[in-house]
């Protein structure tokens, strides 16, 4: 009815924003392959083929390597499962690098469902002064830099640790967890059993309370009700949980860097102490297994969730109770006498080990406070020589780097996120595709960074190569892109559909309708995962310490490891240095937006 | 295909059939043989439609039977698989939704929820300038007032009641001037009050603005109250394309009678034949009950034949003296205005309406002109 010629301007436009959601899926496309995708192809391509020629050698070299594969290298080398079997129930079985890596993993998941669960329960059925503050904090862990928490932890553990202390004074003690297995998955369980709970919080308060109280209705016990009504709809979450922890626990590295020490070194210290020996094929070998390996879990899991997710969505949730018992008899007071013990555990795992970083970098060893630490800091700034690693040039390129990965990763987040809420053929291919860097270690990334695109792209007769700081900037936008999407996307996968179309039959184009109706709505979830990229890429430590080596380019996580080689003071000062930093940035994204919804 | 499918070949004068005001009006929207299928199924077959200028026009059936995929299909939000989608003789079949010149209106209203009520009715003015070149503001508070909203431009949609909400959004809808209104169950989340109310103001603003309408609904009584034409729907494809009263009172086929209204479907033998001009006579037998059913036009029945007849509840009385029969009253649901009784004859369920209460047993007629004969059966 209102036809008016538009101008050329205007066609122009059009004609842009037309195209714009297609060039932004082309421009991610492009850097997730020349950032990730080439990268570690490159690794791959080096595992397998030696002197120009194609072949399996390394692979099966490291399958037959007792060292590796332990009692398990004798079946690949041919020998009789059934005999292999037999001395593996012996007591003098040998597991290998990788048989331990598995064992700690296993070990590490079990530990953080036992403390994940209890902190679920907590979260989701009963109601107290702080509950939605805690379940916001069961976010942390997950965002803070592992090496700061190795160091947190060495703080509490350590020999003159703070544990040591306070049982010193109980006239107890001293206690040595230090470089042993128990010290690792205390660590781990600090990471993931949040996660766990997280998980697990979010699939129990989706339980609709109308569902237990039929089952209450037609004769089911409480018992009864929560075995086969809730349960079941909690196993998904529980199992997701579980399979995240494993992944994350068999990819480990800090952590077991800094608390595990050569004797507890898994497959990953083993990776990245061979690229400290030059020895390329075979650290991307063993990357390879261990990325075969994670991969399969998260296979296995994926399937499973497949057949098994319930969603009840909508739900009338359960109504959550007093943590004071309303009578005093034994059923209500069971529960939270248990919950009360756990709280204790709760506070040694989760709070002890950051209280202990800020305690030990203010703690002199003879008793009382000092700022030796601190002032350490500061002379290394000042009078620190070129090689050396002082701390401004640490906290400026963590922040720079974290800058620059944040606005490569926000935009790729956002584009991904639209690409794979859409429904479309293919969608589920787009998905895994854009977050398998989730199950690929930061080690597999840094080195095909370095192998590959800082070594050189062969462009027709040109060499192009990269700087280790683009390098650094793009290993962490890899980092931290899938986190942007885990935030982002149920924000677009909650946006009603009709609200898209109704932007469009108003005249909207599709990237304008993006613009102005879709973004808008998703914003919290955006700026949370600004926050988490940011907080990703400051604690970033797998891909950096490789990339980083002797450079300028090193980051605080990188600069925490290098003290941690000398005193523990130092680190711990740099550990609080980094804390500080993370939250302060954290917390000014934060405040730009709402509240988030998503991982 | 299925046997219906010779029902529709049979069918283009029907297609026609327009009401009386649109006969000569330009056609603003045509489907010309538009399929859509999903991987496994087909939601829309074939269909062929045309709806003229200014009309308002419901495509009505159970859930479903594709009219909500037509809808979409007019909109551009789905393409078809196969056929052409017209507006006004232009093909639009690849055109983006965004380019054709349509408001929308969704059962869930689907307002901007971050936007003022203001702000959601002005949205489609950054394409495209009001018509009457009058300013958006004024466009705004126009349209506001149409829809008996007048000042509540600040308002956020949140701080409506559900049949508030629906007027911004056909508000917005229908701002920018759009010439094709597709309204989508615009009132099936509102209470059934609410929903009277709101029809009547549609049916008045559509009236108002004259502008073409297609409307889906499930509910056949509100496509029967505000259309000039009704498609009745099933398996992908219209059934039956006529105004409501002859979509009431001479449905093509078993199904429409079924599904418009309440109705008796009986499945007779035919008897005897007497072709007059005008209209025939027939005697009919259900069971060994016999029935004198008159037939509209020629027919082409003979002895032996078997066909279907429907007769509606408000068309048997216990004063008539033709078709009589004797059933048990097996319910009785007081309505108000009249009871709904069910007779309980030769197994079958019999729906008649009174106003007296009735029980036991009762004897019931109808007149040969209440009856319409839908399908003659040619097997």
């Amino acid at each position: 009815m209102t036809e008016t010629e538009p101008t050329t301007g205007r066609r122009v436009r059009d004609s842009l924003e037309r195209r714009a959601l297609a060039l932004g899926a082309l421009g991610t496309t492009v850097l997730l392959v020349l950032m990730f995708y080439y990268p570690v192809a490159t690794v791959f391509v080096e595992s397998v083929v030696v002197e120009g020629a194609v072949t399996l050698a390394i692979f099966l070299d490291l399958l037959r390597d007792p060292f590796y594969f332990g009692d398990l290298a004798r079946v690949f080398a041919g020998e009789s499962p059934v005999m292999v079997a037999q001395d593996f129930f012996s007591s003098d079985r040998k597991l290998g690098i990788v048989g331990f890596t598995t064992y700690q993993a296993i070990l590490s998941m079990l530990l953080s469902l036992a403390l994940g669960l209890p902190m679920a329960y907590l979260l989701a059925r009963y109601e107290f002064r702080g509950r939605r503050t805690i379940r916001s904090l069961t976010i942390l862990p997950f965002v803070l830099p592992s090496i700061m928490v190795a160091v947190g932890f060495v703080a509490t553990f350590g020999q003159t640790g703070t544990l040591n202390g306070v049982l010193g004074l109980l006239g107890l003690g001293p206690v040595s967890l230090m470089f042993s297995l128990e010290a690792i998955l205390i660590a781990h369980a600090f990471y993931n059993a949040p996660l766990v709970a997280r998980v697990t919080t979010a699939a129990w308060e989706s339980v609709d309370a109308s569902a237990i109280e039929t089952a209450r209705s037609l004769g089911a016990s409480p018992f009864r009700a929560f075995r086969d009504v809730v349960a079941p709809q909690l196993y998904p979450a529980v199992l997701m949980g579980g399979a995240l922890t494993f992944v994350f626990t068999f990819g480990t590295f800090p952590i077991v860097l800094a608390l595990g020490g050569i004797q507890l070194a898994t497959v990953e210290v083993f990776v990245y102490q061979l690229i400290q020996d030059l020895n390329y094929a075979e650290a991307a070998a063993l990357a390879i297994v261990e990325l075969v390996i994670s991969l399969g879990v998260l296979y296995a899991y994926l399937r499973y969730e497949a057949k098994h997710t319930v969603r009840s969505r909508g739900a009338r949730p359960l109504p959550r109770k007093s943590l004071r018992p309303p009578t005093f008899s034994a059923r209500e007071l069971t529960p939270r006498v248990g919950l009360a013990i756990y709280g204790v555990i709760a506070l040694f795992v989760f709070v002890a080990p950051i209280l202990s970083l800020l305690y030990r970098s203010v703690a002199a060893p003879t008793g009382g406070f000092t700022t030796a630490h601190y002032q350490f800091l500061i002379d290394r700034q000042t009078t620190g020589t070129a090689y050396q690693v002082r701390p401004w040039p640490a906290i400026r390129n963590s922040l720079f780097f974290a800058a620059a990965a944040l606005a490569v990763s926000l935009p790729m987040g956002v584009v991904i996120s639209v690409l794979t809420t859409r429904r479309y053929r293919g969608r589920k291919l787009i998905d895994v595709v854009a977050m398998a860097p989730l199950a690929v270690s930061g080690i597999i990334v840094g080195i095909g960074l370095l192998r590959g695109p800082v070594f050189g792209f062969e462009l027709g007769s040109y060499r192009l190569t990269i700087t280790g700081a683009l390098a650094i900037i793009a290993a962490h936008a890899v980092a931290c892109y899938p986190f942007v999407v885990r935030t982002v996307a149920p924000g677009f996968e909650a946006i009603d559909r009709s609200l898209l179309e109704s932007a469009r039959a108003l005249g909207a184009s599709r990237t304008r309708a993006l613009i102005d109706i879709e973004l808008p709505l998703v914003w919290p979830g955006v700026v949370a995962g600004a926050a988490f990229a940011l907080a990703i890429s400051m604690g970033e430590f797998s891909s950096t310490v490789i990339l980083a080596t002797g450079t300028n380019e090193y980051t605080m996580p990188v600069a925490i490891e290098r003290f941690i080689g000398r005193r523990l003071g130092p680190a711990t000062a740099m550990g609080v240095v980094l804390l500080v930093v993370t939250s302060i940035s954290f917390v000014i994204i934060d405040r730009l937006g709402g509240e988030s919804f998503g991982l | 295909m299925r046997a219906l499918g010779s029902e529709r070949t049979r069918t283009p004068a029907e297609l026609e059939a327009v009401d009386d005001e649109f006969v000569d009006a330009p056609v603003a929207l045509s489907l010309e043989g538009v399929s859509k299928q999903y991987a496994e199924t087909t939601a829309v077959d074939d269909v062929n439609l045309r709806v003229r200028e200014g009309e308002f026009f419901t495509l009505v059936g159970p859930s479903g039977c594709g009219k909500t995929t037509t809808l979409r299909l007019i909109a551009g939000f789905e393409a078809p698989t196969m056929g052409t989608v017209r507006f006004g003789g232009n093909d639009v079949t690849g055109v983006s939704p965004e380019d054709r010149d349509i408001g929308v209106v969704f059962q869930n209203y689907a307002l901007f929820p971050h936007m003022t009520v203001g702000e959601n009715v002005a949205y489609g003015l950054n394409f495209a300038d009001p018509p009457g070149g009058i300013s958006s503001d004024q466009r705004v508070a126009d349209l506001l007032e149409l829809v008996d909203l007048e000042g509540m431009e600040s308002r956020d949609p949140d701080q409506l009641s559900g049949g508030q909400q629906q007027r911004v959004a056909i508000a917005r809808a229908l701002a920018p001037g759009p010439d094709i209104l597709l309204l989508d169950e615009p009132m099936s989340a509102l209470d059934a009050q609410l929903r009277e109310r709101l029809r009547v103001q549609v049916k008045h603003i559509q009236r108002e603005l004259g502008i073409t309408t297609v409307y889906v609904t499930h509910d056949q009584e509100e496509a029967l109250a505000i259309s000039d034409r009704v498609a009745v729907m099933r398996d992908g494809a219209p059934e039956q394309v006529a105004p409501p009263q002859t979509i009431y009172r001479q449905p093509a086929t078993r199904f429409v009678a079924d599904f418009i209204g309440d109705n008796n479907v009986f499945d007779a033998d035919v008897e005897r034949v007497d072709r007059g001009d005008g209209t025939s006579r027939a005697r009919v037998h259900v069971g060994d009950q016999p029935f004198d059913l008159e037939i509209e036009g020629g027919t082409s029945l003979e002895p032996g034949d078997t066909l279907t007849f429907c007769v509606r509840p408000e068309h048997f009385s216990r004063e008539a003296t033709t078709n009589t029969f004797t059933g048990t009253v097996e319910s009785a649901e007081f309505l108000g205005e009249t009871t709904r009784v069910t007779l309980e004859w030769q197994g079958r369920s019999i729906r008649l309406r009174t106003t007296d209460p009735l029980s036991g047993d009762v004897t019931v007629g109808f007149e040969p002109d209440g009856a319409h004969v839908v399908d003659s059966s040619r097997e």
